[in-house]
């Protein structure tokens, strides 16, 4: 059995639920929060939750992030399966947004530096799996078919990238996804949908990016960008 | 030394896990490999069938579990090879009637006794897969070169990396060269740029795997059966020992000897 464990990363914390019952899971984690010390860890910081192969309902996410908030921590990525992200997003557009993914003020020149916190993600996204982030997401392998990623900014795929994107997930069509090999089976910015071409794209390694150019998505090569 | 525990299972069903388990059971046992299999497909037997054991079972695997029957006594013995076991899945029960960790104990006693625990487990994500994984050493996945199965494949993988278990290996079965040549199915190396995993076999599409079926007389028993060579040189593979790949050649109807061009 692994048990739950926690890192530090630049971002927040990086949660791993392991595979214990789900009872001991919280358990562990409610006396993990309160221990002497802890505190300052944990308090304010924004969350990655891996839930590994584990399925959580919209139930299970509700009590973690309930636990969270009694410590004032944000939940602001979950990486796990298709069933657990549907959960989260579920849940997501039922709460009362976070304050910082708040369009920032008109007014305001620089964007809002909450937003640009990146998730790095050192692994192939395999079919079924699904990436959600508040920021933008950088991938070091492939994106395969089957696998979705979801970000609110920018998506960086250093490897081939065949599933299905969205960048700028929340309307910002100043997104753009780059990819060293560009395949993917639909790909969003903002609130534009485009897909690949039905015929089979030789496998060319040159890295491409994706953005809006006049209201269409287009692809260019990425000396170009 | 305790044995070593594999895990046979796939993403789409259907595609050969209990083929490749009789196979690389009859491979490991005719090397004289102390080999146990054992069905985790809870309900829907047939390990038995495609091994020929079938009329020789007494108990299974739940009977052991809930202790109506010592593990001895549920093992059957394959009089074609003495080194060649099998615990037999229950039939009429359900995949809920076996839990985790009684799956565990379960096969750290086959341990003491065998060199090879071969566990066939059913298809999919539920409960039965996730029994038939949690006391495997190594893995590997079957798949067929077809877009589906390599995609639910992926998707095995993925739920294999996050229980922590050793990058798994990969057999591709029933490819038809063929229709790889005429460029209608996915070719080894298509499957192996999507699923990025190390591959322990290429199996052919053969007639005989059907007959031999039938006849409860697995196709590894045969060193002249396409299939049951592939099989074996898994089997080889298992014990460490570096055997070329082959590629189906139409043309003469033999294989032929490529380099290792295919291992990553
Ligand atoms: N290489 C092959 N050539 C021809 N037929 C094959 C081959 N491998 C498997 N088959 C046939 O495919 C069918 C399914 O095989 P098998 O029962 O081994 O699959 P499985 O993955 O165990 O299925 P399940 O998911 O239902 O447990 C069987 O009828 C078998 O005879
Ligand atoms: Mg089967």
């Amino acid at each position: 059995m692994t048990p739950i464990s926690f890192k530090g990363t630049r971002e927040g914390i990086h949660i791993s639920l392991g595979d214990q019952p789900w009872r001991e899971i919280m358990d562990e984690l409610g006396q993990q929060l309160v221990r002497p010390g802890a505190q300052s860890f944990f308090r304010g910081a924004r969350v990655q939750l891996d839930t590994g192969a584990r399925l959580l309902g919209v139930t299970e996410l509700e009590e973690l992030i309930a636990l969270m908030a009694q410590h004032q921590m944000t939940l602001t990525s979950v990486i796990g399966e298709a069933e657990t992200q549907d959960a989260f997003i579920k849940l997501r557009s039922a709460l009362p947004a976070p304050p910082e993914i708040l369009p920032a003020p008109p007014a305001e020149a620089e964007p809002p530096a909450t937003d640009a916190t990146a998730l790095l993600i050192h692994r192939t996204i395999r079919s079924g799996q699904l990436i959600r982030h508040a920021g933008t997401i950088v991938v070091i392998g492939d994106v395969n078919p089957g696998a979705e990623v979801i970000a609110e900014k920018d998506i960086l795929v250093w490897g081939k990238l065949r599933g299905v994107v969205h960048a700028g997930a929340s309307g910002d069509a100043s997104a753009m996804v780059g990819a060293l090999y560009l395949a993917p089976t639909q790909l969003r910015i903002g609130s534009s949908i485009a897909r690949a071409p039905d015929e089979k794209r030789a496998p060319v390694w040159s890295a491409e990016i994706a953005r809006i150019r006049d209201g269409q998505i287009v692809v260019e090569p990425w000396n170009a960008a | 030394m305790a044995g070593r525990v594999i895990t046979i299972t796939s993403g789409k069903g259907g595609v050969g896990k209990t083929t490749a388990t009789a196979n690389i059971g009859v491979a490991l046992a005719r090397r004289g490999k102390r080999v146990a299999c054992l069905d985790a497909d809870i309900g829907l037997r047939n390990l038995d069938v495609v091994l020929g054991l079938e009329n020789r079972i007494v108990y299974d695997l739940v009977d052991v579990v809930e202790g109506r029957a010592r593990l001895r006594q549920a093992l059957i013995k394959d009089k074609r090879l003495p080194d060649l076991c099998l615990l037999p899945a229950a039939q009429t029960r359900d995949k809920t009637a076996v839990k985790e960790a009684q799956m565990l104990k379960l096969v750290e006693d086959l341990k003491k006794d065998f060199d090879f625990i071969l566990v066939d487990s059913p298809a999919g994500i539920e409960v039965g897969f996730k029994n038939a994984i949690a006391p495997a050493d190594e893995v590997i996945i079957v798949t067929t070169p077809e877009v589906s199965a390599v995609r639910d494949a992926d998707r095995i993988i993925g739920l294999v990396e996050a229980a922590e278990k050793p990058a798994p290996r990969l057999i591709i079965n029933r490819l038809r060269p063929a229709m790889v040549k005429r460029g209608d199915m996915l070719d080894t190396k298509d499957v192996l740029e999507v699923l990025a995993v190390e591959l322990i076999g290429i199996v052919p599409e053969d007639e005989g795997i059907i007959t031999s079926t039938n006849k409860g007389q697995p196709a590894a028993f045969d060193d002249r059966s396409p299939a049951g060579g592939a099989f074996t040189r898994i089997g080889q593979r298992l014990l460490g020992e570096d055997v070329p790949f082959m590629v189906f050649d139409d043309s003469s109807g033999l294989f032929d000897r490529v380099s290792k061009f295919l291992k990553r």
